[in-house]
Parts: C-alpha cells; sequence; structure tokens
C-alpha cells in the first residue's frame, strides 16, 4: 500500500528570492561596467536572452548574479560617423533587417538578420549577443567579417578596437576579458560600388542552426575588383575569412574569374566536422557550389 | 523584484525573481494559459505573445526583462463570443485541430497581417516560419491567415464608409 | 470548491457530454458535411484546459529522478542532501512502495521505480519521485541525489541484443516476441521467377512529437479513497486499469479524466505521469503537478520503432509477383510497450496492397537499452512501406517496366487475399488512386 509520507508536514518552505543573490538591470553603461568589473566572469551577462535562456533552461534558479542590459537603450542606436557605420551591441536582428541604413549600405548583413531563428527570435536577439557567444555557426558573423567589420570592449577603465576577424579564438571562445562588454560594432564606409551575396544552409528555412553560411562582398572600381571579403560559417572551429581566395579575385574583373576554381579553392581552404547538421564531406562539397552560386548572383545584381 | 507591465491593456504590478520567464509569469501568477509551453527554448512557438509589437518567444524573456513592456496574449485578442476576425477564421477554415499551437499560431497571424494586410501565401508561410504545428500540416492554418486578410479588408472597409 | 476547481469541473462537464455543433446550422447527418469543430472555440480563445493548465492552490511539483546509465544495476540511492533542499516535501525510492507492481501496455515489464539491486535498462528509468513546493526546489532536490551503480554492457543494436553471449535485458531474454506467416510454397515460386530481388532495408527512431509534453495533475479524496488523475491518455480505460493493477487499487479508486489532448499520434497510449503522481497524491494528501520538458519526452516515452527490414521479391516474365520473403527486426527498446504488435503488425503488411500468392515471413521484436518504441501513426506499416515500395520500383526497373503500370498490375482488387488471409470484400479503390495520381501528376512513365 502506498503510506503517507513521513516528511509531509515539515520544511515547507519554499524557494525564495534569498535563493539567488543579486540582479542587476543598471539603467547606464557607466553603471553597467562598474558592475561587469566587480563580478568578472561571475556573472551571466543578459542582453536579448534567446541563448542564455536556452543553455540554462530548467536550471535558471542555479544562476546566483545577473546584469541584464536590456535598459541600456543607448547600446540599440544604428548610426553613421566620420564614414563608419556604429551598431551599439543590443540592437536586434529585426532592427537590422529592417533599418533602411543597413540594408541600402551593407545588404548582406541585412539578409543574413532576416535569416536568424525566427521572428520570435529576430525580435530579441542582438548583434552583441551573437558575436559574443561566437558559435561558429552565428549567422551574423561571416557577414561581419567579409565587411571587415570591428568591435569595441569596453570596461570601467578602459577600451579598445579589436578587428572582427581576431576576435575568435574557437568555438564559443572570443578573446574578450572578464571585465569587459562588446558595446559597439563598427563598419567602414566605402566610395566604391559594392556587391554582396548572403548564402544560408540549414536543414529548414527557420528555426535552424547553419549548416554552412557564406558572405561574399566585393568592392569594384569600375569593373575591377578592389576589394574583397569572403567568410564562412560552421566550416571550422571559429567563422573564418578566407584571405587567399580574396587575393585571387583582386585585380580582375568578374567576367576574368573562374567560378568554379574559386569554389574548389574555398573548398580546399575550410576545416569543417561531421556533425548533426552536416558531415565534412558535405560541407566540403556545398561549400564549393555556394561559392558558385554567390558570384552568380553577384553578377546578376551587377547587371 | 518588482515589475510593472501591461498585459491585455490592463496595466499590473508583479513581484518576479529572475529564474520566473515571461511564460511562468503569464500561466502561473495570472492564469494566462492560453500561452503554451512547448519546448522551452524558443523552437516551436507555442508560447508566442506580443511583446512590446513584436512577436517574442516568452519562454526566453527572463521577466524583470518584461518590465514597463505592453504584451499582448491570445486572451486579449477576443473573447468566444466576440471573436476576432483571426480567431473566427481559424474555426471556420478548419485551421485547428489539437490546438496547442493555435494561440501562437492566431498572435504571428495577427502580427502579419498588423504590418501587411495583403500578404501572399508566402509572405505568410515566412510569418508563421517561427510556430510549429504537429496536427495539420500547415495548410488549413495558412488558408485561416489569408481568410482573416479578406475578412479584415472587409471590415476596413465597412468601417472607413 | 473553490472557483478553480469549479471550473474545472464545469469545462470537463461540458466537453464531455457536449455532441451539437455550434455556429452552424444543425444537420441530422454529419458524413459529408462540412462540420466545424466543437472545441475549436475553446482552442482559439486559449481557454481549453490541457493538463498542464491546471492549478490547485497548496498545488505541489514532481520531478522524477531518472536513470545515470542505459544498462546498469542500481546499487545505492542516497537521498539524504536532497531532502535537506528548502520546499522539498517527499522523495519517494522504491523502499517506500515495496508493493506497487509493474505495468505496461502488453507486457507489463515497465518497474515504477528502480529498487536497489535491479536493473535500469535504458536513460528514462526512474529512480525517485521529488515532490516539493516549488519547480526549482523539486529540481534542485532531484539533482542533489546521489547514485551507485554497476554498468553492464549497453545493447543498441537489436542484432547484437539476439546473440547468444548478449547479456539478457530482462529475464525472458532480448527476444519479447516472434511471430510467422506462411501461405503457399516459397521456395517453389522463387525457382520458377523470371528475377528475384533481395535487399535490406533500415528506418530510423522518429518521435511523434506532439506539441504538448507529457504533463497532469493529480488529487487523492482520501474520505472516498480515490486518486483523481488529470492527464493525457490515448486509451483511458486501459490507463486506468494498468494504473489500478500497479498501485494494487481497484479500478473504481482511480479515475482518469481526459483534458484537452495537446497532440499524441500514438505517444500518449503508455502510461507517462500517471502512477508516479498518483503516488505523489496519495503520500502527500495534496494535490501534485508533474509535466515533462521537451527533453524528458524525447528520452523517456515510446518512439516509432526502427525495424529492419530484409525483403526477398520474386516476380515472373509477365511482370506479377510470385513470390515474398519477409524479415522484420524491430528494435523496440528497453521495454515491450506496443512493440509486440507493430513489428508483427509491420510483416502483415510487408506486400504493401499488391497481391502475392507465396509468402514467407518471421518478425522479431527485440529489447535493446534505446528508449522504448511503441505506438506511432501507421503502427509499423509507415517502415513496411518504406521497403516493399523501394522493392517495387527496383523490379520494375529490373523489367524494364513502367513502375505505375508494374503496380497496377499487382494492385489488391475486390477478393484480394492479404498476408494474414483477410479477403478484401468492399472499399478496395487502390487501383483507381493510382490512376488518380498518375492523372493528376501527368505521369509519362517514370523516365526522364
Amino acid at each position: 500500500m502506498i503510506r503517507k509520507s513521513p516528511m509531509k508536514q515539515e520544511n515547507r518552505q519554499m524557494i525564495s528570492g534569498a535563493d539567488f543573490e543579486q540582479y542587476f538591470q543598471p539603467q547606464s553603461l557607466e553603471k553597467a561596467l562598474e558592475i561587469k568589473a566587480e563580478y568578472e566572469d561571475q556573472i551571466e551577462v543578459a542582453a536579448g536572452t534567446t541563448d542564455l535562456l536556452v543553455a540554462n533552461y530548467e536550471k535558471l534558479h542555479q544562476i546566483k548574479n545577473w546584469l541584464d542590459l536590456d535598459k541600456l537603450s543607448e547600446l540599440r542606436q544604428i548610426e553613421v560617423k566620420d564614414n563608419n557605420l556604429y551598431i551599439g551591441a543590443m540592437a536586434t536582428h529585426l532592427q537590422l533587417m529592417k533599418s533602411d541604413l543597413i540594408k541600402e549600405k551593407f545588404p548582406v548583413l541585412a539578409a543574413a538578420a532576416e535569416d536568424v531563428g525566427s521572428p520570435q527570435i529576430r525580435s530579441r536577439g542582438t548583434i552583441g549577443g551573437n558575436i559574443c557567444t561566437s558559435s561558429p555557426a552565428g549567422d551574423l558573423l561571416a557577414p561581419l567579417l567579409s565587411y571587415q567589420a570591428s568591435f569595441k570592449l569596453q570596461s570601467a577603465e578602459a577600451e579598445r578596437i579589436v578587428e572582427a576577424e581576431e576576435f575568435f579564438t574557437g568555438p564559443k571562445r572570443n578573446l574578450m576579458e572578464a571585465d569587459e562588454l562588446l558595446t559597439e560594432i563598427i563598419i567602414p564606409l566605402t566610395e566604391n560600388k559594392r556587391e554582396g551575396a548572403w548564402v544560408k544552409v540549414g536543414r529548414r528555412k527557420a528555426l535552424v542552426i547553419s549548416t554552412l553560411t557564406l558572405s561574399v562582398v566585393l568592392e569594384f572600381e569600375a569593373e575591377q575588383i578592389v576589394k574583397a571579403g569572403v567568410a564562412m560559417g560552421s566550416v571550422a572551429p571559429t567563422p573564418i575569412r578566407l584571405g587567399e581566395v580574396e587575393e585571387m579575385m583582386l585585380g580582375n574583373t568578374l567576367a576574368e574569374l573562374d567560378y568554379k576554381k574559386l569554389g574548389q579553392e574555398v573548398k580546399a581552404r575550410i576545416n569543417p566536422i561531421d556533425d548533426l547538421r552536416g558531415t565534412k564531406e558535405y560541407r566540403e562539397d556545398v561549400a564549393a557550389d555556394v561559392m558558385v552560386r554567390a558570384l552568380n548572383e553577384i553578377e546578376r545584381k551587377r547587371g | 523584484m518588482q515589475i510593472t507591465f501591461t498585459v491585455n491593456g490592463e496595466e499590473r504590478e508583479l513581484e518576479v525573481t529572475p529564474y520566473t520567464r515571461l511564460l511562468d509569469l503569464l500561466r502561473e501568477d495570472l492564469g494566462l494559459t492560453g500561452v503554451k509551453e512547448g519546448c522551452g527554448k524558443g523552437e516551436c512557438g507555442a508560447c508566442t505573445v506580443i511583446m512590446n509589437g513584436e512577436l517574442t518567444a516568452s519562454c526566453l524573456v527572463p521577466a524583470p526583462q518584461a518590465d514597463q513592456a505592453e504584451i499582448l496574449t491570445v486572451e486579449g485578442l477576443g473573447t468566444r463570443d466576440d471573436l476576432h476576425p483571426i480567431q473566427e477564421s481559424f474555426v471556420e477554415a478548419g485551421a485547428v485541430q489539437c490546438g496547442y499551437c493555435i494561440p501562437g499560431m492566431i498572435l504571428a497571424g495577427k502580427r502579419l497581417l498588423d504590418e501587411n494586410p495583403e500578404p501572399t501565401e508566402k509572405e505568410v508561410r515566412y510569418g508563421l516560419s517561427g510556430n510549429i504545428c504537429r496536427c495539420t500540416g500547415y495548410a488549413k492554418i495558412i488558408d485561416a491567415v489569408m481568410l482573416a486578410a479578406d475578412k479584415l479588408a472587409v471590415e476596413g472597409s465597412d468601417s472607413s464608409d | 470548491m473553490t472557483d478553480q476547481n469549479k471550473r474545472i469541473k464545469d469545462y470537463f462537464c461540458k466537453h464531455t457530454t457536449r455532441c451539437t455543433i455550434e455556429g452552424v446550422k444543425k444537420s441530422k447527418r454529419f458524413v459529408g458535411h462540412d462540420v466545424l469543430k466543437a472545441d475549436a472555440w475553446d482552442k482559439v480563445t486559449g481557454e481549453a484546459v490541457y493538463p498542464d493548465d491546471i492549478f490547485f492552490d497548496d498545488l505541489l511539483y514532481v520531478k522524477i529522478k531518472r536513470a545515470v546509465h542505459p544498462h546498469a544495476i542500481l546499487k545505492d540511492i542516497d537521498i539524504s542532501q536532497a531532502k535537506k533542499v528548502n520546499g522539498v516535501v517527499d522523495i519517494v525510492i522504491a523502499e517506500d512502495i515495496p508493493d506497487v507492481r509493474q505495468f505496461g501496455l502488453i507486457i507489463r515489464d515497465q518497474p515504477v521505480l528502480i529498487a536497489p539491486g535491479e536493473k535500469m535498462r535504458y536513460m528514462g528509468d526512474p529512480l525517485a519521485i521529488v515532490v516539493a513546493e516549488t519547480k526549482e526546489a523539486a529540481k534542485k532536490a532531484r539533482d542533489l541525489i546521489k547514485v551507485k551503480v554497476e554498468e553492464l554492457e549497453v545493447i543498441t543494436d537489436p542484432f547484437r541484443a539476439m546473440e547468444d553471449d548478449a547479456p539478457d535485458i530482462h529475464p525472458d531474454g532480448n527476444i519479447v516476441i516472434t511471430h510467422h506467416l506462411n501461405r503457399g510454397d516459397v521456395d517453389e515460386a522463387f525457382k520458377n521467377s523470371a528475377i528475384v530481388e533481395e535487399n535490406r532495408y533500415q528506418t530510423q527512431f522518429i518521435d511523434q512529437l506532439p506539441m504538448q509534453n507529457e504533463a497532469g495533475v493529480a488529487l487523492y479524496d482520501e474520505r472516498r479513497g480515490v486518486v483523481n488523475i488529470w492527464a493525457a491518455t490515448q486509451w483511458l480505460h486501459d490507463t486506468q486499469a494498468d494504473v489500478a493493477q500497479s498501485l494494487r487499487l481497484s479500478k473504481d479508486q482511480i479515475r482518469i479524466i481526459q483534458p484537452t489532448i495537446g497532440g499524441a499520434f500514438g505517444k500518449k497510449e503508455d502510461v507517462s505521469v500517471h502512477i508516479h503522481l498518483a503516488i505523489a497524491a496519495m503520500r502527500t494528501g495534496r494535490p501534485v503537478k508533474l509535466c515533462f520538458t521537451r527533453e524528458e519526452s524525447m528520452i523517456t516515452q515510446s518512439k516509432r520503432h526502427p525495424i529492419t527490414i530484409i525483403n526477398k521479391t520474386g516476380v515472373d516474365r509477365d511482370g506479377y509477383l510470385t513470390a515474398w520473403e519477409t524479415k522484420f527486426i524491430g528494435d523496440t527498446g528497453a521495454y515491450a510497450s506496443s512493440g509486440p504488435a507493430v513489428v508483427h503488425k509491420g510483416m502483415y503488411h510487408a506486400t504493401g496492397p499488391y497481391n502475392c500468392p507465396n509468402l514467407r515471413g518471421v518478425s522479431h521484436a527485440v529489447y535493446t537499452n534505446n528508449t522504448y518504441a511503441g505506438a506511432m501513426r501507421g503502427f509499423g506499416t509507415a517502415q513496411g512501406a518504406f521497403a516493399y515500395e523501394q522493392q517495387m520500383d527496383i523490379l520494375a526497373e529490373k523489367l524494364s517496366i513502367d513502375p505505375a503500370e508494374f503496380r497496377l498490375k499487382n494492385i489488391y482488387q475486390k477478393d484480394s487475399i492479404t498476408p494474414n488471409g483477410q479477403q478484401l470484400t468492399h472499399s478496395v479503390n487502390a487501383e483507381e488512386t493510382i490512376k488518380r495520381v498518375m492523372e493528376l501528376s501527368d505521369w509519362k512513365g517514370g523516365r526522364k
């Protein structure tokens, strides 16, 4: 028979607010940096929380300290100053895909933002979160690399600018210090005509972690390619920029490029793994194909 | 900690902990059980609410971040006796089976039609792309949103007369 | 009765008795009419009450500590630290419920809680029931339960499970059940066939993935000795009987109340939260709630069977099937669930909707340490369809005939006899279906 529990009448005290220590929701960046300096890696930084709450599902009560940047509207600005575009780290994917400025000047970034997760994720997830999570599959990362973006890292004491290409050091690892916050993304503007293409390969169209992403941005003087940014996600431990492939394109016109060969060059320079989303072999073959597709698209857009 | 927010037009003040998700707050503290948990990880859309005008997965919002927000759940859209045209369309198009995804689907449909009153089927699919249904195969759900667009268009032209 | 309770009661009275249709003109006949679903209004307004939507004042939350290894003997379970967590009301381990019996849909092979000395057979096996004032306290306590195990060989492949030297997952061996099928003279027919084609097919685990996870609430009415369980099930009375026998109660002491169900597709045929909820409710005397997370639902509850199918099919020069030999090896995972029925049903449909006079088949449902497999839409036949339709395509190609024509030649007609001997006397419209598909798809013979 089921006997009555001997514990029944005791021990009825609930878990209360005392089980976590601190929830900080600073109203200014200065204050946020002070808190970060004090707690360093003993605090969880909350931006759009679309990664944080997934990683801590069923364990949210175990987070002791929270630094919630939600109230820092100063970090949500998107603006042009001195020939650079500045995107606040708390700008959401939705903001990026809707911004006329980004759609016009950095369409590959806007297109990538439009491919992140789902409407529900894009309305909350932030560019800063995408960067700081540093997943090799982060959808905005390849476009940021190909636009040669840099990141402003601030601490209470100092600030520094780091090139996107230098920032990522491994899967979910980057060179941010424990007392730093990412505050701004800086992307240079150009006088030249620029054209680009974005490819995301995944098992579904929405709500999918990329099997592979490719971002190609070319800058032209007349017909000649004078600058190139070719970057990929989910094909190496970090998002990568393919400098050698870029070199091969410089000084040429599109008509002079052998797309198929460039596809093979891309394939030769990536280092994907087998995982749930695709095999190494699949990713290598697809990488070559999507490079051709991207170049075709750029050619079409240039008319 | 204390937060203040507006839910379905009503201002609420509540004591929350950081490990309370907006989902729990709505369901357990406010009894708005039309908001459903399907996965808890933002993958299924069953917990969708409209927060500050945008579709939001309420399972991915720590309650303190809902402070000062304006939130709409399916309960705020229409009642049994006074259905919103989108709700009506879901009934009439046979879009409802087990019903667990439906509150989220309806809100995604509403958000889409607010911005784009005459969507193409492709746009409807994109608008609903954050919501999973396992019963219907989506066809009738898409029909329902298209039907709602027609209804709202007629309603709109009536009121302007 | 609180308002909440009244609301729930009203809801269920309404939903179990209502048979009229609102919003449309009433009709005596439903077949052939467009009928609006009676519960659609509740579902579009958020009023429909699913198991997780039921709350009581004084509600306790339940979490289950599950296996730490897919195949291991439980040596020791230590709940002393877990008990100290603030808000924990009860932690139930096997020794607290010595009389409780095993349960299961067809074979009662699933333990309610694993006792020291017994084996955990997959990652979903329950070791302890934690009951607490809050979900957080229950989770915290669950994670503080310490377990010692002796690991055994983990069997994930049914072919390994069938080998002589494989350890027995259950006392009676790893083959749960074997079925045979015999008709005509298969060996002779193969000898006289123009082409004989043999292939091996493998299907995979599929989760039914209903939108709502397993969830429920239970309340023990001590005065009447009745446990009320609000939880989803697909077989109300079977679940009631199984829960009652497991707890050694009479059936009228268990009330299973079906709230609105958030999808099932076969996954909710098995007992999930019910028995643990009943135990927690009876021991604490308070209403209790248990909701699986998606991950828990994936690990714990049934799947579509992965089946290895070996088909050998003979055909004569005119394109008629002559003989079919088939073998179905179904991985039913750690527990039988519906496996014994699913795998042999799949085999009985091995030839699909095609006439074949000579048949031989064998099916085995086999235990492994995978999550158990049970019912899912089609009940074994979906796996079979993949294999027999491939056979038909391959044979058509070898015969150099149109795969649609090949199918039409062999398709079931009125009075055809299925492999298990059933004569089809009415509603046989497979030929019509194929012809309609050919018409609608502008079929050009399947050639590029």
